[in-house]
């Protein structure tokens, strides 16, 4: 914390103390990043490399933006070491940097060589060490500002000449002569080029203009580092504004409002029946898939995933508290306890689908021999657990000792303490644990792929009803439940049912694509909100504890 | 071992039930030979199952409301012991599946039988027309492409993150950067799958000119995306356990910030930090859904080895595509595939554990 403050002062300072020439730098670090925007656009196809700007193609803006930023960067480096700017450099740029750029100019070399000039492959191999030897020793064997600037720049400006001379350009296709196809082409290798050049030549001119040196570097790697978790929440951000974009037309298809617009709902408590009318009307989540339905939808996947979810708590809870409870309360810490924490780790770690191949090898020959909700529940159970034992294992750690001392000084019995003062004060951490355990196995496919399954379109009448379900019998096991041991579908499955599916299953969907991704939007919708609440939960609890 | 241990625990339960009341000692192990009965009737597939476990029920009920203190004590422990018994049943179930067509894949080397051998000597899968053969080797080569670029994709990157929600961010920032990590493991695999397979896949045919649809390259980077959340998490929990005062003391010495993290932190960190990375290309090795979507489902080797603008198969996506229709030798060949998988993944984990316990000892942490 205290590093934090003292670096926040101290950034202004370096910053009055920059003269004019600064600007170079600082400027060189806005250009970087304006060609990284720009490079990115242009690959998602936002922006085509032969669009004009201003009358200019977009590929010589790339190309000539690289020259510039090219030139500021080496212009600067050179600068300072005739000693036009001030700045503090170390005597060498340093193994990292010298392998950077040793790294980038071999392949660049090595290409240019092969694929160009084609020679040989002793003499690309020749030419392409030569240069990049050339390299290592320029970066680290000359002062940091030569060292961390020359060849940085250089690799842009030449980049960007290539691209201004039209060597490579929109037209441009490199076929890579293997056997199964494979080319690069200017579309894609144009944009790269100056994504990677930009993110090099701005890690030096940052470098720069924090005046090289321990605070220059500093300035460089941090922002590298600010720049990839920018980058991490921005595809973040973009993946769910995606789905809620294609998503959302699907899902308000026919969206009502009004007393009595929606379907009505009847659950039968105790022999007492009650029955209400929703007050508005979401076909999508409201509907099966029928054929005298006015809009279609996925009822029946959302009610299979609550039930898959219940199910799997009921079995995977009390087991993991359980376990967690006498690992920290009863047990001493010794070999049982660590082959517990290996195990539980380990199937912690163990792949969704081998827990799927498990649960098709063990639960389904005991569960009446075919997919069945059940399965699907115990499977997704066996997958929580491990997360369950952990995360309410840390909870019971973290709860004082000074607490279980006080209660065995009462006089009371061991368990009553576990009951009384340890469950209570770990009971926070163990519901945020199980929430955020919960949000995990509710996004699953893999596991429930071959336990459960479930059809593509499912329709209306395929709703399970387990409550309504159960049954007693004669014969063992006495009770039965139909539902439990039938196939049901839930949202993951569903989508991916519909993307295998292909474009000839339609079922009675008029629209297959716009039905897909709003089925993706709902699965998000339910899984982000379980992760939601938990990291809402945990906020508030951390917020009641330090009070 | 096992059997020492076995019997270590066992003298340990006789002692503690030494001063326990006769009745109390009677419910619970009328409890114990209960639950273990129904075990053996749900392991032997019995429909009588339930009549030890409705015996189990009741003794446990009746237990609690009488001898609630040695009740709560053993049911906590068999559901300990359930957590081990669980790894276990499901290596005893994966493996007894697996052996038919191990058995049936039998290579002679130097004139000794090995079983399995020719899964992993020949890359030939061929289930339908005889000669059959099946071979892991396709899907092994597959799984090892994606995990390299994902482990390419989610260790640079998640080190970094991990790094600027630890070290660098202000307090604001980490806490919104931080959910938002732990929301992007949150999205359902299926739904980055279907992202892939609707928007990149069919962009990276066209921009590399590649016949159909599917590519390593891009399964790789988008199940490196996926197990970037491990990766940060856990690299997280590493760099937050180095001590702060290491940290000032360097930070005294008039270092800068980033000097600091890369001269003293992260070399103290470092095990555990690798640690990270493995969990991280564990996550990567088990992804299925999004390598199943994208992914072609022919199971061969690209042409050449390192082509990775072809997609194949891997072991998790086999296992997912050809569940429906695979019978006998094949369906046992699908879970040679999950043996592979989960004895891999274990030793990633199991090495992750070993290097996080060293490197607690090494910076003196509670334990």
């Amino acid at each position: 914390m205290a590093a934090e403050t003292d670096t926040r002062n101290r950034n202004p300072l370096v910053r009055d103390d920059a003269s004019g020439t600064g600007l170079v730098a600082a400027g060189a670090v806005g250009l970087s990043a304006l060609l990284f925007v720009v490079s990115l656009a242009v690959l998602f196809q936002a922006v085509d490399l032969t669009d004009a700007v201003a009358g200019v193609p977009v590929v010589t803006l790339l190309g000539g933006g690289l020259v510039v930023l090219g030139a500021a960067t080496v212009a600067f480096g050179v600068g300072s070491r005739l000693g036009f700017v001030e700045t503090e450099p170390q005597a060498s740029a340093g193994m990292l940097a010298g392998v950077v750029f040793a790294a980038t100019w071999v392949v660049v070399a090595g290409l240019v060589a092969s694929q160009t000039l084609g020679l040989g492959t002793a003499g690309w191999l020749v030419a392409s060490l030569a240069v990049g030897g050339g390299v290592f020793a320029l970066s680290v064997g000359t002062r940091e500002d030569v060292g961390s600037t020359v060849p940085a720049g250089a690799l842009a400006a030449m980049a960007g000449l290539v691209f201004l001379a039209g060597i490579i350009g929109p037209e441009w296709v490199w076929d890579l002569g293997f056997e199964q196809k494979a080319s690069f082409t200017g579309g894609f290798t144009v944009p790269t080029v100056t994504l990677f050049c930009s993110l090099v030549a701005g890690w030096a001119s940052a470098k720069a203009y924090g005046g090289f040196g321990a605070r220059g570097r500093h300035t460089g790697a941090y922002t590298l580092v600010y720049l990839n978790a920018g980058s991490i929440v921005g595809v973040l951000f973009l993946l769910l504004a995606f789905t809620v974009f294609k998503g959302i037309s699907g899902l308000v298809n026919g969206f009502a409002v009004g007393l009595g617009a929606g379907p009505e709902s009847t659950i039968v408590l105790l022999g007492q029946s009650i029955s209400w009318e929703w007050p508005f009307y979401l076909p999508f989540v409201m509907n099966g898939v029928g054929l005298t339905n006015d809009f279609n939808g996925v009822l029946p996947a959302i009610v299979g995933t609550v039930w898959l979810v219940v199910g799997a708590v009921l079995f995977a809870v009390p087991l993991g508290v359980g376990a967690a409870v006498f690992l920290t309360e009863y047990a001493e810490r010794g070999r049982f306890t660590q082959a517990v924490e290996v195990a539980t780790n380990g199937l912690w770690s163990t792949p969704s689908i081998v827990f799927g191949l498990f649960g098709f090898a063990f639960l389904i020959p005991r569960f009446g021999n075919g997919k069945s909700l059940l399965s699907g529940m115990l499977t997704l159970g066996f997958m929580l657990l491990p997360l369950v034992v952990i995360t309410s294992r840390e909870a019971m750690l973290s709860v004082p000792d000074e607490y279980r001392d006080a209660s065995a000084a009462l006089g009371v019995t061991k368990w009553q303490t576990i009951r009384s003062v340890v469950l209570p004060a770990a009971l926070p951490g163990v519901v945020t644990g199980i929430i955020l355990g919960v949000g995990r196995i509710a996004g699953e496919t893999a596991p429930i792929l071959l336990t459960m399954a479930g059809g593509v379109f499912v329709p209306g009448s395929q709703t399970p009803d387990v409550i309504g379900g159960f049954a007693f019998t004669s014969t063992p096991p006495f009770v039965e439940n139909p539902v439990l041991l039938d196939a049901a579908s839930a949202l993951p499955y569903q989508l991916y049912a519909l993307i295998t599916a292909g474009v000839g299953a339609s079922g009675n969907v008029a629209n297959p694509d716009e039905f897909k991704w709003a089925t993706a939007l709902v699965l998000l919708v339910v899984v982000l909100s379980f992760y939601a609440i938990g990291i809402a939960a945990r906020y508030y609890f951390r917020r009641e504890l330090n009070q | 071992m096992g059997v020492e241990k076995a019997a270590r625990v066992l003298r340990g339960i006789r002692d503690s039930l030494e001063d326990e009341e006769p009745a109390a000692v009677a419910t619970v192990g009328v409890m114990a030979g209960a639950l273990l009965a129904s075990l053996v009737g749900f392991l032997l597939v019995s429909s009588l199952t339930i009549v030890p476990f409705g015996i189990f029920v009741v003794t446990a009920g009746y237990g609690w409301l009488r001898h609630q203190e040695l009740t709560a004590k053993t049911l906590a422990l068999a559901m300990t012991v359930s957590t081990i018994l669980i790894l276990l049943l499901i290596t005893a179930f994966i493996f007894r599946e697996a052996v038919p067509v191990i058995e049936y894949e039998t290579a002679t080397v130097f004139g000794v039988a090995v079983p399995g051998l020719r899964l992993f000597i020949q890359p030939e899968w061929e289930a339908v027309t005889p000669p059959v053969r099946y071979s892991m080797v396709p899907m092994i080569h597959g799984t090892v492409l994606v995990t390299l670029i994902a482990t390419a994709v989610a260790a640079p990157l998640g080190i970094a993150a991990a790094l600027f929600i630890s070290e660098i961010a202000p307090a604001p920032v980490r806490e919104a950067v931080k959910p938002g990590v732990e929301i992007l493991a949150g999205i359902p695999s299926i739904v980055y799958g279907f992202i892939g397979f609707t928007i990149l896949s069919p962009w990276a045919s066209d921009q590399f000119q590649i016949l159909g649809q599917g590519t390593y390259l891009f399964v790789g980077i988008v199940v490196g995306l996926m197990a970037l959340p491990t990766v940060v998490s856990v690299a997280e929990d590493a760099l937050a356990s180095v001590p702060e005062s290491m940290k000032s003391g360097s930070l005294a010495m008039g270092t800068t910030d980033w000097q600091t993290m890369t001269s003293i932190t992260l070399p103290a960190a470092f095990s555990g930090v690798s640690a990270a990375v493995l969990l991280g290309v564990g996550r990567a090795i088990g992804e299925t859904m999004a390598a199943t979507v994208m992914l072609r489902g022919v199971p061969r080797l690209t042409d050449p080895l390192y082509n990775a603008f072809y997609g194949q198969e891997t072991l998790t996506s086999l296992i997912a595509r050809n569940y429906g229709e695979a019978e006998g030798l094949q369906m046992s060949a699908l879970f040679v595939a999950g043996v592979i998988l989960f004895i891999t993944v274990l030793f990633l984990s199991i090495g992750s554990q070993y290097i996080e316990a060293r490197m607690r000892s090494k910076l003196g942490g509670e334990q």
